[in-house]
């Protein structure tokens, strides 16, 4: 699968080692390149580094005892591997973390206050907030009511508002669809879809459902152990017969985690 | 039944009670960011009054200059400890930040001895202790300015969390993660926290040093200052306050009653006997904040 070439990449990941509490090797040597304006997928199985990348992405790292053991990061150019999280923030790289972990004890509006960046205005957070409102007006309707009594589609809504008050450049989201229904998992694809058109945002996600994240992106890398195993364009990435088999369910399974799993690491690793 | 009698002792035990707010709200802050009780309150309550004095009677400022520097170097010093202390302790089990808190509780106590000495100073606010009658009532003023400085201090602490500064604290003592991951400096909320802290501390240093005297004893104000707090919710600067006036009248209505039955010492069960019930009943205290829980 060869890729057309293109302008430098907003996000480049050059074999990137992860090493947590100095032994456990996480993700050994994944690259991963995200172009400028463009929506790409990580897929994987349970315990396959997808969330250690996005980490290492995003500097929160540090917050789990894991370090980059080898390897670098760039961002627009400038090396990020070992800036510290606020900073990378600043710089306009913000990852939804897994679980929609929304500030439960405060309201949609002021989650969204929280995470503004301190230079901001209060005109600005205004005008920010009402756009993050008119893409979720699920939120607006609840603005005011404690976060941690949405629903799982409302909060993830709001994780996802919050990480755009940052003003980010690149958009990190860790398994946004879990635990969603699907035709919730649609509107919020769309969602995603509609902001990374209309305001140039790209976007790293990372999803086990491939189905659903290989219909809005444009390429997708598929990780297992720790290594990319297959990167590609979506429409060859859903063409591939392994994919098919495991990740698009091939049939009535969508619940891909286990299934065969030694032959297709026999597959992919050997 | 003596009902004006009755009235002062309940009146009395709410301004008494919220002095013990005033000390605990300090406590309130740091747990909202930390998730531990700061051990280490009274002692900084009991530094807060020294350096008052230090600056007072050592370096000859008048008080109306010497409160608002001590308020300055007391903020700096909250922030220190996080920056020397804490930081490291990021991601350690809370149970460890607890028994920091308690070691940093004995240094404070050993350093004010060490510099001060143990003999009692006393404040000298210049606060008259003429009775002051609210028509039968008798009531202690330097009570109703502390407790007026409790009040005080609560209404700016809602005000403040109201605020850009104030919404991002609460974000962080609801989710490190999910702070840094929006950039949030959780350190700096910390030792912001810690610093605000260490203003209470000075707040109430002043008033229970007019009280008792400025002297190692300040620091074990965190006994009944716990115990508001735990009442109150750990969490929750309006359960603080209320809690301190439930506490201070319980405890100044009920020992008039028991004291001559056990023959003294009862206020001191009685405030037992509050936080072991509240843990036992109710151990998110009166507005503590619940884990929440979707169905
Ligand atoms: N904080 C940590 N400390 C030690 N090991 C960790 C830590 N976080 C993850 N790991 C390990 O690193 C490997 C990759 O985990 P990671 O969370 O990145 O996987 P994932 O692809 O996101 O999986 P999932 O789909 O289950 O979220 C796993 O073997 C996991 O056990
Ligand atoms: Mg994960």
């Amino acid at each position: 699968m060869q890729e057309k070439v293109e302008a430098q990449p907003i996000l480049s990941m050059n074999s990137v080692e992860v090493l947590y509490d100095n032994v456990m090797l996480a993700i050994k040597g994944v690259s991963v390149q995200v172009p400028k304006g463009e929506m790409i997928a990580l897929l994987g199985s349970n315990g396959a580094g997808k969330s250690t990348t996005l980490k290492a992405i995003s500097g929160l790292l540090k917050a789990e005892r894991g370090r980059i053991s080898r390897g670098e990061i760039t961002f627009q150019g400038t090396d990020i591997t070992q800036a510290l999280a606020q900073k990378r923030v600043e710089m306009g790289i913000c990852h939804v973390i897994e679980g929609r972990r929304v500030f439960e004890h405060l309201t949609p509006d002021e989650n969204l206050t929280a995470a503004a960046p301190s230079g901001m205005s209060r005109t600005a957070l205004k005008v920010e907030k009402d756009k993050i409102y008119a893409y979720f007006p699920r939120l607006a309707e609840r603005r005011n009511s404690q976060a941690g009594y949405l629903s799982g589609g409302e909060q993830q809504m709001l994780a996802i508002g919050r990480a755009m008050v940052t003003q980010p450049k690149l958009l990190m989201l860790d398994e946004p669809s879990l635990g969603l229904a699907p035709f919730l998992v649609e509107e919020i694809f769309g969602i995603l879809q509609k902001i990374n058109r209309e305001e140039g945002l790209s976007v790293l996600l990372v999803e086990q459902n491939a189905l659903a994240a290989l219909e809005i992106v444009s390429q997708g890398y598929l990780i297992e152990n720790g290594r990319v195993v297959m990167h590609g364009t979506a429409e060859a990435l859903k063409s591939n017969s392994d994919i098919q088999e495991f990740y698009l369910g091939g049939g009535e399974g969508t619940d891909f985690h286990n299934v065969k799993h030694y032959s297709r690491r026999k597959r992919w690793l050997s | 039944m003596d009902w004006v009698f009755l009235t002062e002792l309940a009146i009395n035990g709410a301004l008494t009670g919220l002095l013990y707010s005033l000390f605990a709200i300090g406590l309130v802050l740091i747990y909202k960011a930390s998730s531990v009780p700061n051990l280490a309150q009274g002692g900084l309550t009991m530094v807060g009054a020294y350096v008052v004095l230090a600056l007072a009677r050592d370096v000859g400022l008048p008080l109306w200059l010497a409160i608002p520097l001590a308020v300055v170097v007391m903020f700096g010093l909250g922030f220190g400890i996080e920056r020397v202390a804490l930081r490291r302790l990021a991601g350690r089990p809370v149970v460890m930040i607890l028994m920091l808190t308690l070691g940093l509780d004995i240094f404070l106590r050993g350093t004010t001895l060490a510099i001060w000495g143990g003999t009692s100073r006393s404040m000298e606010l210049g606060v008259s202790y003429d009775p002051l009658f609210l028509g039968d009532i008798f009531v202690s003023r330097i009570h109703l300015v502390g407790a007026g400085v409790a009040v005080g201090l609560f209404v700016a602490f809602m005000l403040f969390f109201r605020t850009r500064t104030g919404i991002k604290l609460r974000a962080i003592a609801d989710d490190y993660m999910a702070s840094w991951s929006v950039g949030i400096s959780v350190e700096r909320g910390v030792g912001l926290s810690w610093a605000l802290a260490s203003v209470v501390a000075v707040a109430a240093g002043v008033i229970w040093g007019e009280i008792q005297g400025v002297d190692q004893a300040l620091s074990l104000l965190l006994l009944k200052g716990l115990t508001v707090a735990v009442l109150g919710g750990l969490d929750s600067i309006l359960g603080a306050v209320v809690a301190g006036i439930i506490l201070g009248v319980v405890e100044n209505v009920g020992a008039d009653f028991l004291d001559p039955l056990v023959g003294g010492g009862s206020r001191e069960l009685i405030v037992a006997a509050v936080l072991i019930l509240t843990v036992m009943i109710r151990p998110h205290g009166l507005f503590g904040r619940h884990d929440i829980e979707r169905v």
